[in-house]
């Protein structure tokens, strides 16, 4: 196992009760895992806590041999080791792709740095687009960028919330095939966190269904949306897109 | 409003029925920031002979030297402007934020015809003739016909004085204000949620109220602070309560405000995505301010300079007060004039305060563009 999430509980200070509760998980190593749930069930805050932009209230979270959190202690999300990709991307506005990328290699040789760019924009299809800055690039190559400046230092974990949200239709299939590749080809284990059933089936080696803060059901993609779907039900469902990978 | 008028509303009942209501948190905001303008105002009520408190802690202290009675009429003033702050925050009520959509679209402008287009210019032309035009060509005329007097060593000395300590202030006010702001956005609890609300209570307080709390506090200092004076085999004298430090350190609770609400919106803008994304690269809190934050808030933090620049170039009760002996400023001095019955010489550093005011704008334009 490579990623342990025991108990995990969390609460915002502003609400009554607990967003997350008793949240327990475990993940293989190169696993890419699909968290699934409604809008407002909690994923984000998940991810948040995983990657240390919040602190929880109970439980502990280990990543390879490294124990992220616990009730006694704490790793800053820059000690982490772990990789997030934004919903709206985060993009620094004011930095060109290159720099974008660059920024969190800062520790790298000049040499590698340069590498290293190279290498994670040949992964993304974005070698001609060094020097833009990001306004000057699309919804999807914005994503992309956002992918390759998540993988540059080469993280543990990667997570993703709501990856396809900001995406045309049409877009948002194509892309969550080429993400895929990406993801399994650099071999890093990933969460990716999505409120679309066909996201998850597509992406995904195992789901697990969220509600209301706790796991009502993990499994892979067969099992939980092939046969009974009670969650199913509770979603409008989507016309389902058949290819996969 | 547009869907008002879709309803079929004529324009007169979106006024009354829409606009007004909407605007109410915005429309006390700014009568409650008229009276604290007012109960603050030195120069204007003085001149015309009217008593207000603020004069009336001018006569008790320099007057009549009683620094007791100054400190109990600070004191009623205090509360009086605290009631204020109180009924605003009621008056207000839970309309503070009163926009359900975050993205509020902005109104488009309805051009007007005919009498209309005339009756809103004339408007808008009258009140700026009144507050801005008439006198700024009352200033130049009386100029004109002082100026031989002014351009001497003393008066570039003035402007220098205005400038530096104005500059200065303005410096530490937005190192200071950047730095709470920060701590307030990127933290939860009761520390983040009232420190913005004390910085910002300076700029309610009267000027005299808090000049009359600063020597207070710097005289009490210098005296604990005789035998180290001693020590250093100084004079035990009152060392900082003479000093310019005084002058700059009330700037700076009274208008800290001013740097700090340019800010905040700031960091408003960009939220809190782009630290969380820097963080997640590898960088720390510090570093992710140094090399994203900061950048992305440029043209905040310089306009909170500017203001605060401009507000304290033209402050006049507080440096009255406060000021180191023989020390002028461009303000302190147009002052003496008027009172001395001398306005016509009051004019050359009147218009030196809008001179200066309005290079500080042009630039911060100027620097706005080019971003
Ligand atoms: N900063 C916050 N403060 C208070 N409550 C929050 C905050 N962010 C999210 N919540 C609440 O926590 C719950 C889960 O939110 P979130 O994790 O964003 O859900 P999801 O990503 O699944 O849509 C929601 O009910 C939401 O209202
Ligand atoms: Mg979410």
């Amino acid at each position: 196992m490579f990623v342990h999430i025991r108990n995990l509980a969390f609460k915002y200070p502003n609400s009554k009760d607990n967003t997350i509760n008793d949240f327990n998980l475990t993940i293989d190593q190169g696993e890419i895992i699909s968290i699934l749930g409604e809008s407002g069930s909690g994923k984000s805050t998940i991810l948040r806590l995983i990657a240390g932009l919040e602190m929880p209230t109970n439980g502990n979270i280990m990543v390879g041999d490294h124990c992220m959190c616990s009730n006694s202690s704490f790793t800053q999300p820059e000690k982490r080791g772990v990789g997030m990709v934004f919903q709206d991307y985060a993009l620094f506005p004011h930095m060109t792709v290159e720099d974008n990328i660059k920024f969190g290699l800062q520790k790298w040789s000049r040499k590698d740095k340069k590498n290293r760019v190279g290498e994670v924009l040949e992964l993304v299809n974005l070698e001609d687009y060094r020097k833009r800055y990001p306004f000057e690039l699309s919804g999807g190559q914005q994503q992309r960028v956002a992918l390759a400046r998540a993988l540059a230092p080469k993280p543990k974990l990667l997570l993703f919330d709501e990856p396809f949200s900001n995406l045309d239709a049409d877009l948002q299939i194509r892309i969550r095939e080429e993400l895929r590749r990406i993801i399994k080809s650099t071999g890093v284990t990933s969460i990716f966190v999505t409120h679309d059933q066909d996201d998850s089936q597509a992406l995904a080696d195992r789901i697990v269904v969220l509600r209301e803060g706790e796991v009502a059901q993990v499994g892979t993609a067969q099992e939980i949306l092939g046969t009974d779907c009670n969650f199913a039900d509770r979603m409008p469902v989507k016309p389902r897109v058949l290819s996969r990978v | 409003m547009e869907n008002a008028r879709i309803l079929g509303s004529s324009s007169w009942r979106i006024y009354f029925r829409v606009v007004l209501p909407i605007s109410r948190a915005a429309i006390i905001a700014g009568v409650s920031l008229v009276i604290l303008e007012v109960l603050n105002d030195y120069g204007v009520v003085s001149y015309y002979g009217i008593q207000t408190f603020t004069t009336a802690i001018f006569q008790t202290w320099f007057g009549m030297g009683d620094l007791q009675s100054a400190v109990k009429l600070s004191g009623t003033l205090m509360v009086i402007v605290l009631g204020i702050l109180v009924l605003e925050r009621i008056a207000r009520g839970r309309r503070q934020f009163s926009f359900t959509t975050t993205k509020v679209k902005l109104l488009q402008p309805v051009k007007l015809e005919g009498p209309k287009k005339w009756y809103a210019f004339s408007f808008c032309m009258f009140i700026f003739s009144i507050g801005f035009i008439i006198p700024v060509i009352q200033l130049v005329y009386w100029a004109t016909m002082t100026y031989e007097q002014f351009f001497s060593q003393d008066f570039w000395q003035l402007i220098w004085n205005s400038v530096s300590v104005a500059f200065i202030a303005s410096t530490i006010i937005v190192i200071m204000a950047v730095v709470i702001s920060n701590f307030a956005r990127l933290n939860r609890g009761m520390l983040a949620k009232t420190f913005p609300k004390i910085t910002i209570l300076g700029y309610s307080i009267p000027g005299a109220v808090i000049a009359v709390g600063v020597v207070t506090l710097f005289t009490a200092l210098d005296r604990q602070l005789f035998g180290f004076y001693e020590w250093l085999g100084l004079e035990p004298t009152l060392l900082i309560s003479t000093s310019l430090f005084m002058l700059v350190f009330a700037y700076v609770i009274r208008y800290l405000a001013v740097g700090y609400n340019s800010i905040e919106s700031g960091f408003d803008r960009i939220g809190t995505n782009f630290t969380e994304a820097s963080r997640m690269l590898g960088m720390s809190v510090t570093k992710s301010f140094f090399k994203v934050d900061m950048k992305l808030i440029r043209g905040a933090i310089f306009g909170g300079f500017i203001l605060a620049f401009i507000d304290i170039m033209k402050e006049l009760p507080l440096t009255l007060i406060l000021r180191p002996f023989n020390f002028d400023t461009l303000a302190t001095k147009a002052y003496q004039y008027a009172v001395d019955e001398m306005i016509q010489q009051a004019a050359i550093p009147s218009i030196f305060i809008i001179l200066v005011s309005g290079i500080a704008i042009y630039v911060f334009h100027h620097v706005l563009e080019k971003e």
